[in-house]
């Protein structure tokens, strides 16, 4: 059984189980997001600038403002929390936020969006995905 | 004509009735399916953003996983959009779309 890397505890704190190497991979992947978020020619950039109403050619401005503004929220908030020992709910579900955010955005990036492309992409984007997902599958069990 | 009058607002109250309907169809929130997000994810973002039992939550999810795309809330176009983004936020890959 997979150790635990995040855990609820009695009094409510989620507690980060993360090694020095690990909190490097999600340092990096928060990075990224933050990044991506205001660089339009990062590789991430097009997968936080989906359409909300794919059906018109322009998304409300403010609902693209409010995306820009949360997201940046949690990033930043994310990044802040890094090498923090315990979460509270909202930390954690800023962790949650951005770690999917980097996860969907790699396979966006990589053209990943079938289990067929997946197993056909190379080794290490396979070991960058799993590690996030290994990441996100205990923080959301904790959640 | 007396019987003119009568027919004039029937026919205007008809009118409006059709373009209400028309312009009350609801607007659905989707999510679509991708091949990395783990499903406990998204039963964890469907709860915290709906408020949804953790019953419902997993078969919306579910619903996404085997059809490739679901329902998730449907509404008036404000509260679809607000949603919408609030899943995006959370890293899923979300629309809006009016109801047929």
């Amino acid at each position: 059984m997979a150790a635990r890397l995040f855990v609820r505890r009695r009094d409510g704190r989620i507690e980060v189980r993360l090694n020095d190497a690990a909190r490097a991979i999600a340092r990096e992947a928060f990075g990224h997001v933050l990044a991506a978020e205001s660089d339009p020619e990062h590789e991430w950039h097009a997968s936080l600038n989906g359409p909300i109403d794919p059906s018109h050619d322009v998304d409300d401005p403010l609902a693209i403002f409010n995306r820009q503004h949360e997201v940046t929220s949690n990033v930043e908030l994310a990044v802040a929390t890094l090498s923090e020992e315990f979460l509270n709910d909202a930390e954690a579900w800023a962790w949650l936020c951005t770690l999917q955010i980097a996860l969907r955005a790699t396979i966006t990036a990589k053209g990943i969006m079938t289990s067929e492309r997946l197993n056909e992409s190379d080794e290490s984007t396979r070991d960058y995905i799993q590690t996030l997902q290994t990441f996100l599958f205990s923080l959301a069990d904790a959640m | 004509m007396p019987s003119v009058k009568p027919l004039r607002v029937s026919d205007q109250t008809q009118s409006e009735s059709a373009t209400a309907t028309m312009t009350e169809r609801p607007w659905n929130v989707v999510v679509w399916d991708d091949p990395v997000t783990p499903m406990s994810v998204v039963v964890v973002i469907f709860r915290k953003i709906f408020g949804y039992p953790n019953n419902k939550a997993t078969q919306l999810m579910l619903t996404v996983h085997h059809e490739g795309r679901a329902i998730v809330w449907s509404g008036s176009l404000e509260r679809a959009q607000n949603y919408c983004v609030k899943l995006q936020v959370a890293g899923l890959l979300s629309t809006i779309e009016q109801d047929s």
